[in-house]
């Protein structure tokens, strides 16, 4: 409050100067002025005090009955400034919790962090996105001993900081699985009695995992409920839905899950993705699944990352760069 | 004004006496409009407490000296149910609950200093003091 | 978007006709009242969802939560007249073999 004082002759000045002349250039000043008061964080009711004071030093006859309105202006104006300030270190907590939030964001980066397996066989593209700033999507590469691939999508129910957390114990069950060489099946059954003893009820997670074997060229998988991936067809050009049948994980702590079989020839591509990707909404309509596909056909003959990168750009634009849910896609494509 | 001056709050009514007195002796101590302001709307937050959620107790006032300054203390007692969980109503997100303790982090902005203890079931007491600038 | 919910209570049975959208903003209203429902023994709780034309997975989770307590107190909870795009859901997640879901009134699209 040391510049009370020069705040008062400044203030009172410049009314002067306005009331005398009322030029706009007087009014510009209110503007600054009205700006330091909020730099320096003086309440309303100062504010009208101010104006009185100065008002009283201009024109001492001010009549009573003027005098006593600015008083009840004061009144006023005190529970208002309360709320003002309230305001004010509201604001204050929020931006210190954003910056907590990004250091999280951070930490969960590094954390989840996994490696695109170096390989002549697979072109591997994936993109993944929060909703907000930390994310309750996530995929793991395991690489086997026999060369054989392992790609887990998954995707916890709801979004942000639970959501993130949850995440995090999946990463170190994955971490922790005996053999990377194991079966899909296998892999979800495991997880599954992890997540179940750990979560709430009501909470869950939905995982596919899709495993690449070079030397008899065939993908097996397995799923947890998660959104049914695509297989792309390079010969006919037609993309068909991967079904694959089975229970999220947490719910039930004895689920059997069914493992699926096929070939994967040259050129072939496997789209896995999570609900963000197709509850992305145009207006008020959800897009359906074909103009997904549409998009990452478009798209198909760049290389996998350039193409996943293209068609989350398209969807960014599409729900005017604000997503509602977390959004993971991850593209392999067989080169050889 | 050595001596503790109280009003005992029951109805809305004594809400305004409370302030009523607030004011006169924060303005025989010398402060200023805005500040009686600021005193009142406290006392009335305080004392809307009382109302509100205790079954009986009172408002008093009493001038404070130190060696270079002078100020109002306000102490507010019930025998109310207490706060269980200070902290909580202490925090200015709270506030806009319009439950119980709701107006104190504003009380406590209003004065420079705030004091309060509660225990549940018996009551709570508050002291606010606000120093002649 | 709101969820309002209507529940009509019976002898061993409660009705609760849903209607707007279950995400993470209603699920906890749908909870707060579903729950309270298969806690009571016996109780055949039947959801009517032929008005819930959006519903993201913090809702499949409130209906998880209401099995789990069906289980416990040996009530029953039934899901009816679900929209095409709620079914898949409950589809996908594997969810509809261990709710039960009666589609015979809106026949779905198997």
């Amino acid at each position: 409050m040391e510049t009370l004082n020069t705040d008062i002759s400044n203030y009172r000045n410049l009314l002067k100067h306005y009331i005398e002349i009322r030029d706009e250039q007087s009014l510009y000043g209110a503007e600054q002025l009205s700006k330091m008061f909020i730099k320096n964080n003086v309440p309303p009711e100062e504010i009208v005090n101010l104006h009185i004071q100065a008002l009283e030093e201009l024109y001492p006859d001010v009549p009573e009955y003027f005098r006593h309105s600015m008083n009840f202006l004061v009144e006023i104006m005190i529970t208002y400034g309360i709320a003002y300030q309230e305001n004010y270190s509201l604001r204050e907590e929020q931006s210190q919790l954003k910056s907590e939030i990004a250091v999280a964001a951070n930490m969960q980066e590094t954390l989840l962090a996994t490696t695109k397996p170096e390989t002549e066989d697979l072109d591997i593209g994936v993109v993944s996105a929060p909703a907000n700033q930390m994310s309750g999507d996530y995929y793991h590469f395991l690489e086997g001993k026999d060369n054989s691939i392992g790609i887990a999508i998954a995707d916890v129910i709801g979004k942000g900081i639970p959501a993130a957390l949850c995440m995090s114990m999946i990463k170190y069950s994955m971490d922790s699985l005996p053999e990377a060489t194991m079966s899909p099946k296998t892999i979800l059954k495991n997880l599954n009695r992890v997540v179940e003893r750990n979560v709430d009820a009501g909470m869950f997670i939905t995982m596919f995992y899709i495993q690449y074997l070079p030397a008899k060229n065939k993908i097996r998988y397995a799923s947890a409920g998660h959104e049914p991936g695509f297989y792309y067809n390079a010969e006919t050009k037609t993309f068909e839905e991967i079904k694959a049948k089975g229970l999220v994980l947490g719910v039930s702590p004895d689920a059997d899950y069914r493992e699926y079989e096929r070939t994967i020839n040259k050129g072939d591509m496997v789209v896995l993705l999570t609900d963000g990707v197709t509850e992305c909404k145009q207006g008020d309509r959800f897009i359906e699944t074909e103009e997904v596909l549409e998009v990452i056909e478009q798209y198909s003959d760049l290389p996998a990352q350039e193409m996943v990168n293209k068609v989350y750009k398209h969807f960014e634009r599409m729900q005017n760069f604000q997503f509602r849910d977390d959004f993971t896609l991850l593209v392999f494509k067989k080169e050889v | 004004m050595d001596l503790q001056s109280c009003v005992k709050i029951e109805k809305e009514w004594d809400i305004v006496k409370a302030r009523q007195l607030g004011r006169d002796i924060s303005r025989e101590i010398g402060f200023g409009t805005v500040d009686q302001a600021r005193i009142a709307t406290a006392i009335s937050e305080l004392a809307r407490n009382v109302y509100l959620y205790a079954d009986s107790g009172e408002i008093c006032f009493e001038q404070t000296d130190s060696l270079e300054k002078k100020g109002l203390t306000i102490i507010s007692t019930d025998t109310g149910p207490g706060i269980q969980n200070i902290s909580q109503i202490m925090d200015d997100g709270y506030s806009t609950s319009g439950g119980l303790g709701a107006g104190l982090p504003g009380v406590k902005r209003l004065v420079d200093q705030f004091d309060i203890q509660s225990e549940e079931g018996k009551g709570t007491e508050v002291i606010a003091l606000k120093w002649l600038r | 978007m709101d969820l309002k919910i209507d529940i009509t209570e019976g002898i061993g049975k409660s009705t609760v006709k849903l209607f707007g959208e279950i995400d993470a903003y209603t699920a906890p209203q749908l909870k707060e009242k579903l729950l309270p429902l298969t806690k009571i023994e016996r109780n055949q709780v039947e959801v009517n969802l032929e008005n819930v034309h959006y519903m993201d997975s913090t809702g499949l989770g409130v209906f998880i939560s209401a099995l789990k307590s069906t289980k416990e107190n040996n009530s029953e909870l039934r899901l009816v007249d679900l929209q095409d795009r709620v079914l898949r859901l409950f589809r996908i997640t594997g969810l509809d073999e261990i709710i039960t879901i009666d589609t015979a009134i809106r026949g779905g699209n198997n």
